[in-house]
């Protein structure tokens, strides 16, 4: 249960061990593949996580509230239309990356507005929205890929500052205001009260549904900036975007020693867990497993980690395996 | 003796078809300890909740220093001066003991417009209540969920302190706990009055309300059914009136 170190990158047991997975994992798969060890796969890899990262900090958040998104990836999908047709139209490049963001905060919105509002299941109403966010992804492409798409975020995202990529920068930035919102404000007290009991935290006089929907405007937001810097990168946006996004953001954090029934999380786990995921599809891939596999090894790493949790009694499940609460 | 802290006029509560409260008037006085007693089911919990801001009332009307009030939320509550101790206690057991005493009233400093919490303050002001309240704690920085039931009733009991509270309710305090840490949770209710509070106290146990309350009230079936001052009274009298074999809760509910 304990936070005993909270600090900004502090390791407990979990997370070393998950740097041990990491190690072991590159380890291997360098002995495997003569391409993985390559310093090209390596910013292969990192560049994959990015995207992944963004989503992950905000899934964090929802997870520690004891709630969860699984619309992220088709909501990154939509900023990233946004920020498309931005490009499109010549837009300011500054604004243009700022789109991605805005188009995220306000889904984040109307996701807050239907699961809060609306007494919904967080798991159920995200669920509704992932289905009619598709529909909309597809008429808002007309059936088309946008692709080609004008270079002006390459040029944004692609700078450096002191040897380093404004990526980067933009992306270390994004993990300390998380990490400062959750360890050093009110609000991050607040959302780790509900997710261990929303009751408890009203009865405490925390304003549980403002907290609530800030949490889901901050996911998305997060999506939004992580559609900005796919487009930046890939400069197009195909049907099928960020599919498998809300999977693997959800595994990552659950793998980072986040609890899925709320209440305790863990940042630097998510990074971990982030990059073990990635690793592990790439490394995979490389070995020549087709992609087709890789939400296999997600999701039954997601299955996995879960029953180790609960049959080690670290997660508090029913007889019938459903929550005790 | 001064002017009531809080008047209760017609309080009554509905869920559905179900009247848990029906028509409850009494007073609450600044410096005494109030016990509420009842059966299981005669509407204690829902009547503090309605105190505590948690349930609004379907009738009647609350007045705290003579003038009306409505909470809509446990904050308003809270801000009139009512600090409330459930009995499933709403503390985070997740968060810290100093988090939890100041949870939904954090100390912050605002930087570039951030309100970061002023973290060491607050552990310095709840280490120095634990002191006074003799707690034995030593560690404001321990998780809740890893103290004992006691120990997590003298953190309730912190946290109201720390509101400045002016009425102190307590929902079966001493339910869950052993003998010696009763014994501390009853001297810590006294002291409250002492200092100035007004206290209510559910309880189960006749010889902890017979030793620390100033006044009994007995809720039956939603009812105030009988109302007396300690010495007035004793615990076989009040016993009749939970159950329900005392003649004037009889005439009442034959009234009825
Ligand atoms: N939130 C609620 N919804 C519906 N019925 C409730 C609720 N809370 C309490 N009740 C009912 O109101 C009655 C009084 O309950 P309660 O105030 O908890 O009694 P006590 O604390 O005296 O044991 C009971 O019949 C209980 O089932
Ligand atoms: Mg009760």
């Amino acid at each position: 249960m304990r936070q005993l170190k909270d600090g900004i990158f502090s390791l407990n047991g979990r997370e070393l061990a998950l740097l041990a997975a990491c190690t072991l994992a590159i380890i291997v798969f360098s002995v495997a593949s003569p391409y993985f060890g390559t310093p090209g796969n390596a910013a292969t890899i990192l560049r994959n996580s990015v995207e992944l990262l963004l989503v992950g900090l905000g899934m964090t958040l929802l997870l520690a509230m004891g709630g969860i998104d699984v619309s992220v990836g088709i909501v990154m999908g939509l900023a990233a239309i946004c920020v498309g047709r931005a490009l499109e139209a010549n837009t300011d490049p500054v604004l243009t990356a700022l789109v991605g963001p805005i188009i995220g905060a306000l889904l984040g919105l109307v996701t807050a507005a239907v699961v809060v509002l609306g007494r919904i299941p967080a798991i159920v109403g995200t669920l509704g929205l992932l289905g009619i966010y598709r529909t909309a992804i597809f008429i808002l492409l007309g059936g088309q890929w946008l692709s080609g798409l004008p270079t002006g975020l390459t040029v944004l995202l692609g700078t450096s500052l002191l040897g380093v990529p404004i990526a980067a920068f933009v992306i270390v930035l994004a993990y300390i205001a998380v990490w400062v919102a959750l360890r050093r404000t009110p609000f991050g007290l607040h959302l780790l009260a509900i997710g261990n009991s929303e009751e408890k935290a009203r009865l405490s006089g925390i304003p549980v549904a403002k907290v609530r929907f800030a949490t889901f405007i901050i996911s998305g937001a997060l999506a939004g900036l992580a559609a900005t810097f796919y487009v930046a990168s890939y400069r197009n946006v195909e049907m099928t975007i960020g599919s498998t996004l809300a999977l693997d953001a959800i595994a990552a954090v659950v793998l980072g020693g986040t609890s899925i029934l709320g209440g305790k999380c863990s940042l630097v786990g998510t990074v971990l867990g982030v990059l073990l995921l990635r690793i592990l599809q790439n490394g995979l891939l490389l070995m020549g497993v087709p992609s087709l596999w890789q939400p296999v090894v997600t999701g039954g790493l997601l299955i996995g980690v879960l029953s180790v949790e609960v049959l080690s009694a670290r997660l508090p499940m029913s007889p019938l395996g459903w929550a005790r609460r | 003796m001064n002017a009531p802290f809080l008047i209760a006029k017609g309080i009554t509560k509905r869920f559905g078809a179900l009247t848990a409260l029906s028509e409850v008037d009494l007073e609450i006085r600044s410096g005494e300890v109030l016990a509420l007693l009842g059966d299981n089911g005669a509407g204690k919990s829902t009547f503090i909740k309605v105190l505590a801001g948690a349930h609004s009332p379907s009738d009647g009307e609350l007045l705290i220093d003579g003038v009306p009030v409505a909470f809509s939320s446990p904050k308003d509550a809270a801000s009139a001066g009512i600090a409330t101790i459930f009995q499933e206690l709403a503390l985070s057991e997740n968060l810290t003991i100093s988090e939890n005493v100041f949870l939904g009233r954090e100390l912050k400093r605002s930087v570039l417009g951030v309100p970061f919490l002023r973290r060491k303050e607050m552990k310095e002001r709840v280490a120095g209540l634990l002191k006074e309240l003799e707690a034995h704690i030593s560690d404001p920085q321990a998780p809740v969920g890893s103290l004992s039931g006691g120990q997590r009733q003298a953190v309730a009991i912190c946290r109201a302190l720390n509101l400045n509270a002016k009425l102190v309710i307590m929902d079966e305090p001493t339910a869950a706990l052993a003998v010696a840490e009763t014994r501390k949770v009853l001297s810590l209710t006294r002291r409250l009055a002492e200092r100035g509070c007004a206290v209510v106290l559910i309880s189960h146990n006749m010889a902890d309300v017979f030793e620390v309350a100033d006044r009994i009230i007995v809720f039956r079936r939603g009812r105030k059914v009988a109302e007396k001052m300690r010495s007035d009274t004793n615990p076989e009298e009040i016993v009749s009136y939970i159950t329900g074999a005392h003649p004037d809760v009889r005439a009442l509910e034959k009234t009825n």
